[in-house]
């Protein structure tokens, strides 16, 4: 078995450069996140917490110390390098859904595994993942607005699995939704990360961070338990 | 390929404001190429109009200004100036081999039979010997006799005269009467001598009637391969050597400066088409703009989870690529129409449109259109590609 780090953090500083003078939105953090984890991120607002998502997600860069996804540290990699690893190691879940209106179920969830292969819509894989998140197959082939907020989810966590992740990345992933649908999602990221799925999740949510096994609680851009 | 199909569904989504943007590239494409077939007709026609047989030196005598194109027709006793026997041997000697010939001219009142109302018309006086390198006849012979003369195809069928009909050439026909012993093909409009109203007689006989020995107008027909700026150049050197006497002019080099200012008008007339094929630009670009500014967010949420900047570049070329093409190919369809009616319409006639140089108008109005286009869309498909992935996520 692995016992690399999904992810490691060491003494990571990031410094937005503002006219009215220098940001520092996180300060030193070092954390790693081993195989199999269930992890929450919680804080205040303005704490650094997006900060760190992006980090995180390989959407930004650290202003210096290092970040290692699976082994491999990002500082140095260009943009299309950052891309690769978002589309190939990282699934991201919004808290706003964000599927493509302009497309059915079906080609949202196979999206990134397009971009990876390089070809067109795979609709057995995909019906296959969508099932394992539990979606009505009569759904696989209607566009995003016709489902209700919970279903979207469903296909946008199918979305974020489909080209097998080393880690899940969600952002408020229940923020939009009523509690009942919300622990519906909620025993879906579980039962995922029973099977194995790494996930890493931030919330403002106690109660949502109680379903995680350990949570790291971070303000002013320091990691404080 | 996806970004093809979100290319093709976000235009049918849109489907109002992209037809709008097509429309313009179709006006565009559609003004430019029609303009084009319009000069291209123009220009087919006035070359079929204008009758060359082979290269020709016209000289006539210089009048300190201009060089004489367009005295067919004229009154030539208007003007005292003309070539004398003595230059005209000097012109002869200079041009050969090739031939050169005299022609006089002048026009005059004549009768075409009893009870016929009285015309005037131009005439011409040339050698019967010069007549065959000169004209080509529908009917009848070449004159030889001073009693004889031909017409031209127009003054023919104006007149409805026949080979065997006879003119009276003066007031009350006291300058003699003449018959018609051949009918002239039509020629059009000519550098040399234009016929097809006119009638023509025997040199001798125009010397008789008209007591002149000088001539209006000295026609060299130059002989295939040589040069005809070159036969120009050497009578411009032998005859205006110390004072201009003569004006000489190259109906090949004519032509070609014809050719070329209708060339001229048909390019400034199809850049007045370009306009409006910017105009349809500035509309892609617009609607470009907006379909980035309205899927920031999307672009953001692609981004993030692996599309490259190359790809979302690509998504909106292919926007701009299908507007432009399916415009530009309406447009250029369309044009056809456009062109048959606007040649219909301005030149009266339709046959100049289905050759091969009247479509390059509209291919190039079609690839100009597509060009644009594209061009248009360049740089709202780089700024999408290179959004903060960040920032546009954002983005509300």
């Amino acid at each position: 078995m692995d016992t690399q780090p999904v992810m490691l953090f060491r003494d990571v500083v990031k410094v937005y450069p503002l006219p009215a003078g220098d940001v520092t939105a996180l300060d030193g953090v070092s954390f790693q996140v081993d195989r199999g984890e269930f992890i929450s991120v919680m804080g205040p607002s303005g704490s650094g917490k997006s900060t760190l998502l992006n980090l995180m997600g390989c959407l930004d860069t650290p202003t210096s110390g290092d970040i290692f996804i699976s082994g491999t540290r990002i500082g140095d990699m260009s943009d299309v390098q950052l891309t690769n690893l978002r589309r190939d190691r990282i699934g991201f879940i919004f808290q706003y859904f964000n599927l493509f209106p302009l497309l059915n179920i079906i080609e949202n969830v196979t999206f990134p595994l397009m971009l990876k292969t390089g070809k067109g819509v795979d609709p057995e894989r995909g019906r296959e993942v969508l099932r394992s998140v539990q979606l009505d197959d009569k759904l696989f082939t209607h566009t995003p607005t016709e489902l209700s907020g919970g279903q979207q989810q469903r296909v946008a966590v199918a979305r974020a699995l489909i080209n097998d992740p080393d880690i899940l990345l969600c952002d408020e992933p229940t923020g939009n939704l009523d509690s009942k649908t919300g622990a519906g999602i909620m025993d879906l990221m579980t039962e995922l990360n029973r099977k194995g799925t790494t996930i890493i999740m931030v919330t403002h949510d106690a109660h949502i961070a109680e379903y995680s096994r350990r949570t790291v609680r971070i303000a002013d851009g320091r990691i404080v338990a | 390929m996806i970004f093809w199909e979100i290319a093709k569904r976000n235009i049918r989504l849109h489907l109002l404001r992209s037809t709008l943007a097509m429309l313009g590239i179709v006006i565009g494409v559609v003004a430019i190429a029609s303009m084009g077939i319009l000069g291209n007709s123009l220009v087919l026609s006035v070359s079929d109009s204008l009758h060359t047989v082979g290269d020709s030196v016209i000289v006539s005598p210089y009048t300190g200004g201009g060089s004489g194109f367009g005295q067919g027709g004229g009154a030539a006793g208007s003007t005292s100036l003309k070539i004398t026997d003595q230059q005209f041997q000097q012109i002869k000697r200079v041009v050969a081999p090739n031939i050169a010939i005299p022609v006089l001219q002048t026009s005059d009142i004549m009768k075409l039979g009893v009870g016929s109302d009285t015309i005037v018309a131009p005439i011409y006086g040339i050698s019967p010997d010069d007549l065959p390198n000169l004209v080509n006849l529908k009917a009848g012979d070449y004159s030889r006799s001073d009693s004889g003369c031909l017409v031209g195809s127009k003054f023919a069928d104006d007149h409805n005269v026949k080979v065997g009909s006879r003119i009276s050439i003066g007031t009350d026909g006291d300058l003699g009467t003449l018959r018609v012993t051949g009918i002239i093909e039509e020629r059009g409009i000519s550098f040399d001598i234009s016929t097809d109203s006119a009638i023509v007689v025997t040199q001798n006989w125009f010397d008789t009637t008209y007591n002149r020995i000088d001539y209006d107008t000295v026609v060299v027909k130059v002989n295939q391969g040589v040069d005809s700026a070159v036969v120009k150049t050497t009578i411009e050197n032998q005859m205006n050597k110390r004072d201009k006497v003569v004006s000489v002019m190259d109906s090949k080099a004519t032509l070609a400066t014809i050719f070329s200012a209708f060339s001229a008008v048909t390019t400034f007339v199809s850049a007045i088409g370009g306009i409006s094929m910017i105009v349809a630009g500035v509309s892609i670009f617009n609607i470009m703009m907006m379909s980035v500014t309205e899927r920031i967010k999307e672009i953001g949420i692609m981004r993030s989870i692996g599309t490259q900047k190359r790809e979302v570049m690509w998504m909106f070329m292919y926007e701009a690529a299908i507007l432009g093409v399916v415009g530009s190919v309406i447009g250029g369809l369309l044009s056809i129409l456009t062109g048959y009616a606007v040649s219909a319409l301005l030149l009266n006639s339709t046959k100049y449109l289905f050759v091969w140089s009247s479509a390059t108008p509209i291919i190039e109005g079609v690839c100009f259109g597509i060009v644009i286009s594209l061009a248009c869309g360049i740089y709202p498909a780089w700024k999408a590609a290179n959004l903060s992935p960040i920032e546009a996520m954002r983005h509300e």
